[in-house]
């Protein structure tokens, strides 16, 4: 089953999984999205230009931090090769691009989050299973029985352990009532993920590892959530200092 | 839930994870994988011995010390051709830092009377070795072609492109990275 999936989205076609996450996740935000009193145009319009902006930002990004050999090959810049990318540089460009939209459409900051809630939960699914197919983002070998056979051990299958806290997360706050303070459907989601990845990381094999063993990834996640909770808070009680 | 509750709730959950994080950290994670040969980045590159077209035996693990780029391609496969010109450009240009391109033919899904004619039409320098058997290409765990390795000085994979062209300027940044 799990050799199917990942001859049949072996890479680069892992990506597509990405793209229907995409698309999927459009969708479901979109019915929601007057909840949270976004219009569906402004939601497709903002999410149209963030990932266009993710696209093209992860581009010029990747080209910055390479700048002799773009100079060498300035061509290099149009080249279809997906590995040319920096995805960092690129969710850094697609906030500021969406920011910027929102801003100029005065669109409701938190409650813009919050209608993107579904969009963004069915991408962490999409990318939990794009890691499965490529079979990035590994595990350490186990002895334990479902372990999955990948690069030559059996090992913590952290991409279904990914896949399924995502779901979960995703089942729950599509089920939940909504908090009536904006903001808090969002932050919930993001201290929800920074938690699942916080046990997560652990059984990963391929984490940059910091001072002397610290897994950088988890600390990074840590840091989200704390500041997510403290942002609930906020969102609560706006009066509290 | 009331304020100070949730604010208990929060508290508990960050000392927890915070705990967890300390509990969990283990430095020897990164030297497990790089003593493990496998076909990801992080991993031994596993080891192989092919004979060239022109006949020598080469064996990857007598090249460390070198930055090697092992690309799986055969020349039915149109991204397989169209990257050649870009490798044979960088290979004049890296080999006398320490860079090696082998360039292993999946000929057991390739015609060997095809090889010579391509390597002229496209006056390859860098060695062409002949995977007659697809016992590398299954130890790369090969799906698509063309695969590249980028291989460092210790053996250690540190970047994979899966499908192609390979540009130019991606060929240089995996180049130079593996250089390091």
């Amino acid at each position: 089953m799990l050799e199917l999936f990942q001859n049949i989205f072996a890479p680069p076609r892992h990506m597509i999984l990405l793209v229907i996450a995409a698309w999927l996740g459009l969708t479901l935000a979109e019915k929601r999205a007057e909840r949270f009193n976004v219009s569906k145009d402004d939601l497709n319009n903002v999410t149209f230009y963030g990932l266009l902006a993710f696209i093209v930002g992860g581009r010029l990004s990747f080209a910055l931090q390479n700048l002799v050999a773009f100079t060498k090959s300035p061509l290099g810049v149009f080249s279809i090769n997906p590995d040319l990318f920096d995805a960092t540089g690129g969710i850094f460009v697609a906030i500021l691009v969406a920011m910027i939209y929102g801003q100029r459409k005065q669109l409701p900051f938190w409650s813009t989050l919050d209608a993107l809630t579904p969009f963004f939960a069915v991408m962490v699914i999409g990318l939990g299973l794009s890691h499965l197919a490529a079979g990035t983002s590994f595990g350490y070998a186990t002895d334990l029985p479902w372990g999955i056979d990948l690069w030559n051990a059996p090992r913590h299958p952290t991409q279904i352990y990914e896949t399924l806290a995502s779901l979960l997360i995703f089942g729950l706050l599509w089920s939940l009532k909504l908090n009536p303070r904006s903001g808090v459907h969002f932050l919930s989601f993001a201290a929800l993920t920074a938690l699942s990845q916080i046990i997560i990381l652990t059984f990963r094999a391929d984490t940059p590892i910091v001072l002397d063993g610290y897994r950088q990834m988890q600390i990074l996640a840590w840091v989200v959530l704390a500041v997510s909770f403290f942002l609930i808070e906020r969102r609560l009680n706006p009066e509290a200092k | 839930m009331n304020r100070s509750q949730r604010i208990t709730l929060y508290i508990l959950v960050l000392i927890a994870s915070a705990a967890w994080i300390v509990l969990s950290a283990d430095g020897s994670a990164s030297d497990a994988i790089a003593d493990t040969p496998a076909p990801q980045v992080g991993f031994a590159a596993p080891d192989f011995t092919l004979e060239t077209s022109s006949g020598e035996t080469v064996t990857l693990s007598e090249l460390q010390g070198n930055a090697v780029l092992v690309n799986h391609w055969a020349t039915w496969c149109p991204p397989c051709r169209a990257e050649m010109p870009a490798m044979q450009k960088l290979y004049d240009e890296y080999k006398d830092q320490g860079f090696v391109i082998l360039a292993v033919n999946s000929t057991v899904q390739d015609n060997p009377m095809d090889i010579p004619p391509f390597l002229e039409e496209y006056g390859l320098t860098f060695p062409i070795l002949l995977d007659q058997t697809g016992e590398v290409a299954r130890a790369y765990q090969i799906r698509s072609l063309p695969s590249s390795y980028f291989i460092n000085r210790l053996g250690i994979i540190t970047e994979v492109v899966i499908g192609g062209p390979m540009s130019e300027a991606l060929l240089r940044t995996r180049i130079e990275e593996a250089l390091k």
